[in-house]
């Protein structure tokens, strides 16, 4: 006899409860940055993102999630770092949210197939991806399933900046799905390029190339926030917003 | 009103006049002629044993009389004219295929002689199959090897045709030779050389010269069934013959094997010992099992249809076997529905294996080729040819409504009767039989997916099968006609067993037509044999469905048991076809109802996103069958020939050659090990030879001691 059976059997069960509950188990999610109102050295802090993601808005710090790539140099090695939101519940539609046109029906509610295509990820978000089929994740129990071939698939995940050699696929990949078809980008490359960014070689994210419905901030995304997103597509859960504080959703110095 | 002894005389006439024309016509106009003589003579030999086998109108035509030899006797019973009814069968399609294909040798070989050997071995096979006496039998025997090994052999300037002529050759002559013995055991205490007076003698014969008799004339004859061991010419013959020759071969020309067993072992000396029917039972289950692995493996299309022969003649000779079985232990029954099966199945096997044959010419001749590996997507260019290749692959690998389904059912089903054998260990051979039986039944199925998807379906893997064109419709008729030859075979069981019954009931002495098809259509009320309770169960059931508008006895094939198991085995193709059109007509329209406000998109064939989709990148033929390969390794057991990984930077392969050699399992459990036999015993004898005047002196004295000694003691 496997000794897997009677293991598991004595294990339990361990899978989440997320969406019933909320998850709390400690690093679960690295969380993100919130932004804040400013308290006079907000110079500082804005000057040491890396990619421009905080920007100094009227008396606030915003965070413009489409760039940060969580590299904890807002939070750690400062004085007076912004305030740090340790939620998972990231997953964000681009379009609006509330146009009944585009949602999917309430048929994908508990079946929805996924395809997901590298567009040439460092690998960290496709290792998040990875987790969301095992045991502690698993999506089956909410009627998700990954599938090899596009001609079935409901939803296209992405991850990555979309390299100059994946455009092509990616591309007969979205042709090939059958409508409806929605579009999910994993992770701050996908969003934006990341630190990547638009170049030869670099789509600079996959709304360059196809319309992305839904995009999961992170860099990478922890799992539930994956699980969000792809709760967010059948209108199973709220979206949150791409911008913190909201009061200053939408804007950005550069637009 | 014509006789069938007439249209046998007509027939003969046609041949020989086909032979003279085919001298004194020009080339180019020869094939045309070969096509017009063939299928008149085909037909009028359709008839008169159609006739013979529908109505038993048996006809004798003494031919000559040899002084010392007695009278030659022709005589066509039921038996020579279901043969003969199959060879015509064949011949007659291809013969009309043959009008465009031999088009291709026009001016590469002679023509002439190929009509000439063609209406020639034509006359021989029907003579061979209705010759009734020892001498005509082995004469025509002889004549129809010979013009069989100049027609395969007509390519003769390839070279490996030329060896594989011999092969054929030399193994069909040692068959006969051993068929030749029986005979002569048989004829030892006779009167005669003619079969009659052969049989009346048979039953005085004794253990060891029926044991004799059967090894040899089963072995024998097994040289031209191609049943392993024997098989070895048989995948080298076929890709050497050009395809209608190839057709004739496996459609016909095994056949005689068959033919040559049942008329020793089940007519002229009925087999008596359950042994001889488990020898040719294991023989066969054998045949069918190596047959249908190599089949599996192999990517020319005719060494594959090769293979594939194999298996169905092990098929047919595993269901002799098993009829040989329920004869001796006396179950006449049973014994009957085995030899149905048997000819049924090998019926079918002529219809779909002309028909495979000539769907490969089709494709060779338009693409040059043959391997799988290099064809693919020939259903765009050459649908017809397709859609007949396609119906062939369905029969052969037994899926209904075809025929292949019926006999290999029937086949499956007689196995699984040997439950009323007493013996334990005959049981488990029929077991162990059935199920590699089965396994084999399976196989096929993989075997001609692959052969029609890997040469008909995705995109062409060569510029050759791209440019592919559609054969003429001359050679597409004949295809169409065994494609609904094999359609019919399938969907009318019922109307071909009754015939099949009549063929075998001489050589089982009782009928078993009420056994396999009840007269549900023309049963009376309160027949002794099919009470009214059974009749009203199965017509609750449709089986009375069209009862006063079809003729026949019913459509339902039925084999009843005991009170306790009423119904042993049943099935009706003809109604499931007619529910099969229904339920797709019926779903058909309910998705156009349902889709009709749908949109549709077509979109490209997902290609897993690669760049450009290149031949190179689909599914081989090579690849398709590689977990056979890789799970019947034991069998195959490859011998690496080459293992090169070639490599420019240290990391970084380029390429992995692999060449493997497979040496068939026949060759090397049975043959190799007697040419190496044969080889040492030569050397060790060669020893002797030492040159040496004085030694040869020697081995004088000693023989002439030896002799005087023997001398001696007598
Ligand atoms: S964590 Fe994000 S917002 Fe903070 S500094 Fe790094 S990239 Fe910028």
């Amino acid at each position: 006899m496997n000794k897997w059976v009677l293991k598991g059997l004595k294990t339990g069960i361990k899978t989440t409860l997320y969406p019933d509950k909320e998850e709390t188990s400690p690093g679960i999610s690295p969380g993100l940055p919130q932004g804040k109102q400013t308290m006079g050295d907000e110079a500082q802090v804005v000057s040491r993102c890396p990619t421009q993601a905080l920007n100094h808005i009227k008396d606030m710090i915003s965070v413009d999630y489409r760039r940060c790539i969580h590299c904890f140099r807002c939070l750690r090695g400062i004085h007076n770092p912004v305030d740090w939101d340790k939620g998972y519940e990231w997953a964000v539609s681009i379009k609006e949210i509330d146009d009944a046109s585009r949602m999917l029906g309430k048929a994908f509610d508990h079946s929805l197939h996924i395809r997901f295509v590298d567009g040439g990820a460092c690998g960290a978000c496709i290792s998040e991806i990875e987790q969301i089929n095992k045991p502690y994740y698993n999506i089956h129990r909410l009627g998700f399933f990954i599938t090899p071939t596009p001609r079935e698939a409901d939803v296209l995940l992405v991850a990555g900046p979309v390299t100059d050699h994946m455009r092509l696929p990616i591309e007969k990949a979205y042709d090939a799905m059958p409508a409806p078809k929605r579009v999910i980008a994993i992770g701050t490359c996908a969003i934006s390029g990341g630190i990547f960014g638009p170049s030869f070689a670099s789509e600079g994210g996959i709304s360059n190339l196809i319309p992305a419905d839904i995009v999961v901030p992170g860099c990478p995304p922890p799992p539930l926030s994956i699980i969000h997103g792809l709760l967010l597509v059948v209108s199973r859960k709220p979206s949150a917003s791409l911008t913190s504080p909201k009061s200053t959703e939408g804007e950005r110095p550069h637009d | 009103m014509i006789s069938p002894g007439d249209f046998f005389i007509l027939f003969l006439i046609l041949c020989s006049l086909g032979v003279v024309l085919s001298v004194f016509l020009p080339e180019r106009r020869n094939p045309l002629l070969l096509a017009w003589i063939s299928s008149i003579a085909a037909i009028s030999v359709l008839w008169s044993s159609g006739n013979v086998l529908l109505y038993g109108l048996p006809f004798q035509i003494e031919l000559w009389t040899l002084p010392f030899l007695g009278t030659m006797v022709l005589q066509m019973d039921r038996l020579s004219a279901l043969f003969v009814f199959i060879t015509g069968l064949v011949f007659l399609p291809v013969s009309i295929f043959s009008a465009e294909y031999m088009k291709k040798y026009f001016s590469r070989y002679n023509l002439k002689t190929f009509s000439v050997f063609y209406h020639l071995l034509f006359a021989s096979i029907v003579l061979l199959l209705i010759a009734n006496d020892i001498f005509s039998f082995l004469l025509t025997w002889e004549i129809m090897s010979i013009l069989s090994y100049l027609l395969v052999n007509y390519e003769h300037e390839k070279d490996e045709n030329t060896s594989s002529g011999y092969l054929m050759l030399a193994m069909s002559e040692a068959g006969t030779i051993m068929a030749a013995f029986a005979f002569l055991l048989l004829a030892n205490g006779s009167g005669g050389l003619d079969f009659a007076s052969l049989k009346s003698v048979s039953a005085g014969l004794g253990d060891s010269s029926r044991w004799a008799i059967f090894l040899l004339s089963f072995f024998g004859f097994s040289v031209k069934a191609g049943l392993v061991p024997n098989s070895i010419w048989l995948p080298k013959a076929h890709p050497a013959a050009p395809s209608n020759v190839s057709a004739l071969l496996s459609g016909v020309i095994l056949n005689l094997g068959i033919y040559g067993i049942l008329r020793i072992n089940a007519d002229i000396l009925p087999v008596t010992q359950i042994g001889m029917g488990l020898i040719t039972l294991f023989v066969g289950t054998v045949s069918a099992l190596v047959g249908i692995l190599y089949a599996t493996i192999r990517n020319d299309m005719k060494v594959m249809l090769a293979h594939s022969s194999i298996e169905n003649m092990g098929i047919i000779t595993a269901g002799i076997g098993a009829g040989f079985v329920f004869t001796v232990s006396g179950y006449p029954v049973l014994a009957g529905i085995a030899f149905i099966t048997a000819l049924y199945h090998m019926t079918n096997h002529s219809l779909y294996k002309a028909l495979l044959f000539l769907g490969a010419g089709a494709v060779d001749s338009s693409v040059g080729d043959r391997n799988m590996d290099r064809l693919g997507g020939l259903m765009k260019v050459m649908p017809w040819t397709g859609l007949f290749f396609l119906i062939g692959a369905l029969s052969i690998a037994a899926l209904p409504p075809f025929n292949g389904f019926v006999s290999e059912w029937l086949t499956l089903q007689t196995m699984l009767q040997s439950a009323a054998l007493q013996s334990k260990a005959v049981k488990i051979v029929f077991a162990l039989c059935g199920a590699a039986l089965a396994l084999t039944a399976a196989l096929a199925v993989t075997c001609f997916v692959k052969a029609f998807a890997m040469s008909f379906l995705g995109i062409a893997r060569t510029k050759q099968a791209e440019k592919a064109i559609e054969v003429r419709r001359s050679m597409m008729i004949p295809m169409g006609v065994l494609a609904v030859s094999c359609l019919l075979f399938g969907i009318l069981p019922t109307y071909i067993i009754p015939v099949l019954d009549h063929t075998i009931t001489p050589l089982t002495q009782e009928s078993v037509v009420d056994e396999l098809v009840p007269p549900f259509f023309t049963v009376a009320k309160s027949d002794p044999k099919f009470s009214d309770a059974f009749v009203s169960e199965f017509h609750d059931l449709g089986a009375q469905t069209g009862r006063n508008v079809i003729p026949g006895r019913g459509l339902v094939v039925l084999h009843r048991g005991t009170e306790r198991n009423p119904v042993v085995f049943a099935m009706s193709t003809s109604y499931t076809l007619v529910v099969l059109v229904l339920l797709l007509t019926g779903v058909f329209i309910l998705i156009r109802v349902l889709t009709k406000a749908r949109m549709v998109t077509r979109k490209p064939v997902w290609d897993g996103g690669v760049r450009r989709l290149m031949p190179e990148m689909t599914y081989t033929a090579t690849g398709f069958s590689n977990p056979v390969r890789v799970i019947f390794e034991a069998i195959f057991r490859p011998s690496m020939l080459d293992e090169r990984k070639e490599t420019i930077a240290e990391h970084f392969r380029t390429a992995i050659n692999n060449e493997r050699k497979e040496v068939h399992i026949v060759d090397r459990s049975v043959f190799q090990p007697i040419v190496k036999w044969i080889q040492s015993m030569a050397t060790l004898l060669g020893r002797m030879h030492s040159g040496s005047v004085n030694i040869y002196a020697a081995y004088v004295l000693i023989s002439l001691v030896i002799v005087l000694i023997i001398q001696a003691l007598l």
